[in-house]
C-alpha cells in the first residue's frame, strides 16, 4: 500500500496481520456467524503469540499521551500502526477483529485515568484462563436501554455507603457483557454534577449484584458477543472507582477517549469494503461472474471503480486522523469524518456487491452476504453517522444543530 | 384516468392488510428464528383464497374467466399488503400464482392436470418461478422433450414445492417449463433473508421434461417469458414495497418514541429528512408498480418494461427504506428484538429474484455501439 511507502515496520505490521486475517480468521470466520461464537480457540492462539487484546487499541497511546515529559514529545506512531492491523483483521472478519480487540475498549479508560493499582488489578484480572479454559476479557460497560447516542444522560447510580459504592442499573449493547471477568462500569455518582458526576468503577466478575444478562442476536458482528448487564445494588470498594477520588477522571475524559477510537473503527469499515472489493474483482478478473467476461462492461467495471475511489479516499481519511492524533493535534472532527466516511463506503459497497453478483449471494454462508450485514454496525456503533455529522457540524459552527 | 380503487379492490386491501397486521406479523419473528413457516399459514391463507386464486373453479379454485380473468392490479395491492406483513411468508402466499397462470395461458391440458392436481390435493405449496437462471442452469432439447442440467435455486419455496415454473431464456433456445420435482430431491437451506420462505436448491443432471410440461419453446417462448416474467417481477415490487412501508412506519413511530438529548430523535431534522425521503421514494414507487399492473391487466405492449423497471425501482427502495430504519433504531436496530434487523436481510432477494433486468436493457442498448 503506497500509504506505507517507505515505513517498513508499519509495513511488517500490516503483513503479520494479514497473514493472521488470511490464515486464521477467514476460514473459521462463516461459522462464528452461524454458530454466533466468540472465537476462543483463536483468541487463545492470539495471546500466546503475544499480540495482547488490550495492545490493539491502547488509547492513552493513541492519543499519543505516552509517558515522556511535556514539551519533549516527538511524534508517535501507535495511532496510525493501530489502523493499519484494524483494517487487516476486519478484511478477515469484523466480528472476530472485534472479538480480539473487544477487551481494548475496557482497557482504554484504564490506561488512561486509572491509578496504578488500578491498572496492576486490571492486568492481572485478565491473566490465565477462566473457569471454561478460556482467554479472560474485559468489558466496558457504558451504554443503556434508554442512553445511547445521548452519553450524559446515564440512569445507572453509583451511591456512596461507608467505604463502597453501591451501583445500580441496567448496561446494554455490552461488549464480552456475558464473558467478562473484569467489567469498567459508567454510573452517576451526584446527578447535580450531570456529566461531571459520572464515574467509572472496576467491578470483577463474581462481584455480589453483578448479573451478566441476555446474549443479543445480531444482524451482524456476531463473533462478538453483545449483552446485557444488570447491575442490582452491587457494592464495589471505592478503592476502584476509576482515577481514584481526583474531580479529573469523570465521563468527559471517556468521551475523548471514544474520539480516539474512531480512526481505528473506520479501519475496521475499510477492512469490510474492501473484502467485498477485492471478492468481486477477483470475480469478475476470472470471468466468472454471473458465468461471464464482463469487465468490459462499464455497467461493473464502473462500479468498481467507484468502489475502489470510496475506499481509497475513507483509508486516507482514517490514516490522517491517525497521523493528527500521532502528531497531537486535535483531530477531533478528522476521526468522525473518518469513521462516517469509512461507515458510509462499507455499506455502499456491500450493498453494490450483493446486487451485482445475483442470485449466489442468497447462499447460506456466502462471504460478501456476511460483509453486508456486519458493514450496518459502523455506521451506529460508537457514535452514529448522525452523531459524527454533529461533531464535524459543531466544529464547522459551534453551534449543536437539531 | 382514474387512481379509485373499486369495491372489490377495496375489499381484498383490507380483508388482507387485516390479516397480514394480524397474523404474519405475529409469526414473523418466530417463523424468521425457525427458518420455517408456520403449520397454521397453509389452512389462513387457503381461507383468504391466496393458494387458489389463479386456479379456475373448474379445477377447485377461484379464478373465472381463463388467465385473462385475472387481476394483476388486485394481486399487487394485496402483495403490498402482504409484504407489510412479512416477506417470507408473503412469497409462501403468492407462490402458486405464476405456475397456474402459466399453465393455463400456455400449456397442454396435461401440464394443467398435473399442476392443479398437486395444488387440489393441498399440497402445501406448489410451484415457484425459476427464470433467468441461464448461467446456472443449461436447457437442451431432447426431441420434443427438453433436458434441464445445472443448479436450480436457491429458490423461495422449493423445498415444499410439488413442481417449479422454469423461464430459461439464455444460452441456446428459450424454453418455458413446468418441472415435476421428486420428493425429496431439493436441498432445504436457510438464507439470512426469507428465512421461513423453505428455500431449496436442486441440482439438475439432465432431468427430463415430457413434451406434455415443455409450455412454450422458441419465440413463441421469448414472448411468454416476458409476460410471465413481468406478473412475477409486479408482485415482487409490491412486496418489495410493502417491507418498505413497514420498515419506514416503524422507524417512524419508534422516532417519535426514543428520546435522546431531550427530544423524541424523529425530530431531529436529519432523521426526520432521512424518513421523508423514503416516504416519497415509497410512494413513487408504490404508483409505478401499480400502474405496471394496470398495464398488464390491460395487455398493453408496454407492460413488462414496465414491470421491469418497477422492480427495479422498487428493489432499490426497500434495500434504502430497511437500511435506513435500522438507522433510525440505533443499537437496537441491530439486534432481533426489534422488527428492522429481520426487513433489512428480507430486502435482498427482491433486487436478485427476477433477474437484473436493468443490465439486461443496458446490454440490449450498447449491442450495437462498437463502432468506436
Amino acid at each position: 500500500m503506497d500509504l506505507l511507502h517507505g515505513e517498513s515496520m508499519f509495513q511488517a505490521v500490516q503483513q503479520m496481520m494479514h497473514a493472521l486475517a488470511e490464515r486464521e480468521i477467514r476460514p473459521i470466520a462463516a461459522r462464528h456467524d452461524r454458530e454466533e461464537s466468540m472465537p476462543w480457540d483463536l483468541m487463545k492462539k492470539v495471546r500466546a503469540f503475544g499480540l495482547t487484546q488490550t495492545a490493539m487499541l491502547d488509547a492513552r497511546k493513541m492519543t499519543g499521551e505516552e509517558d515522556a515529559p511535556e514539551g519533549d514529545r516527538k511524534p508517535g506512531k501507535s495511532a496510525r500502526m493501530s489502523v493499519v492491523g484494524a483494517e487487516e483483521l476486519a478484511w478477515g472478519c469484523a466480528g472476530i477483529a472485534l472479538a480480539l480487540a473487544g477487551s481494548g475498549l475496557a482497557a482504554a479508560p484504564v490506561a488512561r485515568i486509572g491509578t496504578e493499582e488500578q491498572k496492576q488489578l486490571f492486568r492481572d484480572a485478565l491473566k490465565g484462563e477462566d473457569e471454561h479454559g478460556r482467554v479472560k476479557v474485559a468489558a466496558m460497560a457504558l451504554s443503556e436501554p434508554q442512553t445511547g447516542s445521548d452519553i450524559s444522560s446515564l440512569a445507572t447510580t453509583a451511591r456512596k455507603d461507608g467505604t463502597h459504592w453501591v451501583l445500580r442499573g441496567h448496561k446494554q449493547w455490552i461488549t464480552n457483557g456475558q464473558s467478562a471477568s473484569i467489567y469498567v462500569v459508567w454510573a452517576q455518582t451526584d446527578p447535580s454534577l450531570g456529566r461531571a458526576g459520572v464515574r467509572g468503577f472496576l467491578v470483577e466478575r463474581g462481584t455480589p449484584g453483578l448479573v451478566p444478562g441476555r446474549k443479543e442476536t445480531k444482524l451482524g458482528i456476531r463473533a462478538s458477543e453483545t449483552a446485557q448487564v444488570h447491575f442490582e445494588d452491587c457494592r464495589v470498594h471505592q478503592d476502584l472507582m476509576l482515577g481514584g477520588a481526583g474531580p479529573s477522571a469523570g465521563l468527559g475524559d471517556t468521551k475523548k477517549m471514544l474520539d480516539a477510537t474512531r480512526p481505528v473503527v473506520g479501519a475496521q469499515a475499510v477492512g469490510i469494503a474492501r473484502a467485498a472489493f477485492e471478492h468481486l474483482l477477483e470475480r469478475v478478473r476470472a470471468g466468472s461472474l454471473r458465468g461471464a467476461p464482463l469487465g468490459g462492461h462499464q455497467h461493473i467495471a464502473f462500479a468498481l471503480a467507484e468502489m475502489d475511489m470510496e475506499i481509497q479516499a475513507s483509508r486516507l481519511l482514517v490514516h490522517r486522523a491517525a497521523w493528527m492524533a500521532d502528531h497531537r493535534m486535535d483531530n477531533v472532527a478528522m476521526a468522525s469524518m473518518a469513521k462516517a466516511h469509512a461507515a458510509r463506503t462499507a455499506q455502499a459497497v456491500t450493498t453494490r456487491a450483493m446486487a451485482l453478483l445475483g442470485e449466489e449471494a442468497l447462499e447460506p454462508g456466502h462471504p460478501v452476504e456476511k460483509w453486508y450485514r456486519d458493514a450496518k454496525i459502523y455506521d451506529i456503533f460508537e457514535g452514529t453517522g448522525q452523531i459524527q455529522r454533529r461533531i464535524i457540524a459543531k466544529h464547522l459552527t459551534g453551534l449543536n444543530a437539531c | 384516468m382514474d387512481f379509485a380503487l373499486d369495491d372489490e379492490q377495496s375489499l381484498v386491501v383490507s380483508t388482507v392488510r387485516r390479516w397480514s397486521e394480524r397474523q404474519l406479523r405475529a409469526w414473523a419473528a418466530d417463523a424468521d428464528r425457525a427458518a420455517a413457516p408456520p403449520d397454521a399459514l397453509w389452512g389462513a391463507a387457503g381461507e383468504l383464497g391466496l393458494l387458489v386464486d389463479a386456479v379456475p373453479a373448474e379445477a377447485g379454485g377461484m379464478l373465472e374467466g381463463g388467465a385473462a380473468g385475472y387481476s394483476h392490479l388486485s394481486r399487487a395491492l394485496r402483495g403490498l399488503e402482504l409484504g407489510r406483513g412479512c416477506a417470507a411468508l408473503a412469497a409462501l402466499c403468492e407462490s402458486n400464482v405464476e405456475p397456474s397462470l402459466a399453465v393455463l395461458r400456455f400449456g397442454a391440458p396435461e401440464a394443467q392436470e398435473s399442476l392443479f392436481a398437486s395444488i387440489a390435493a393441498g399440497d402445501p405449496t406448489v410451484a415457484v418461478t425459476a427464470h433467468d437462471a441461464a448461467e446456472r442452469l443449461e436447457v437442451a432439447a431432447a426431441g420434443d422433450a427438453i433436458r434441464v442440467s445445472g443448479r436450480l435455486g436457491p429458490l423461495p419455496g422449493l423445498a415444499i414445492a410439488s413442481h417449479a415454473l422454469i423461464a430459461a431464456r439464455g444460452g441456446g433456445e428459450p424454453v418455458l417449463l413446468l418441472l415435476p420435482l421428486p420428493a425429496g430431491a431439493v436441498t432445504p437451506i436457510s438464507p439470512s433473508g426469507w428465512r421461513a420462505a423453505a428455500w431449496g436448491a436442486l441440482e439438475l443432471d439432465r432431468a427430463e421434461v415430457p413434451p406434455a410440461l415443455v409450455l412454450a419453446r422458441g419465440a413463441a417462448a421469448a414472448a411468454a417469458i416476458a409476460e410471465v416474467m413481468s406478473w412475477y417481477r409486479v408482485s415482487l415490487a409490491a412486496r418489495a414495497l410493502g417491507v418498505a412501508s413497514a420498515a419506514i412506519e416503524h422507524a417512524v413511530a419508534y422516532g417519535e418514541e426514543r428520546v435522546q438529548f431531550g427530544r423524541p430523535i424523529g425530530r431531529f431534522q436529519s432523521l426526520a429528512h432521512m424518513a421523508d425521503e423514503n416516504q416519497t421514494a415509497i410512494a413513487a414507487a408504490r404508483a409505478y408498480a401499480l400502474q405496471a399492473a394496470w398495464e398488464i391487466d390491460r395487455g398493453l405492449p408496454g407492460a413488462a418494461d414496465s414491470a421491469s423497471r418497477a422492480r427495479d425501482l422498487a428493489a432499490r427502495v426497500v434495500a434504502r427504506a430497511t437500511i435506513d430504519a435500522v438507522q433510525m433504531y440505533g443499537g437496537y436496530g441491530f439486534v432481533n428484538d426489534f422488527p428492522v434487523e429481520k426487513l433489512m436481510r428480507d430486502a435482498r432477494a427482491f433486487e436478485v429474484l427476477g433477474g437484473n433486468e436493468a443490465l439486461m436493457r443496458v446490454l440490449e442498448r450498447t449491442a450495437a455501439g462498437g463502432g468506436g
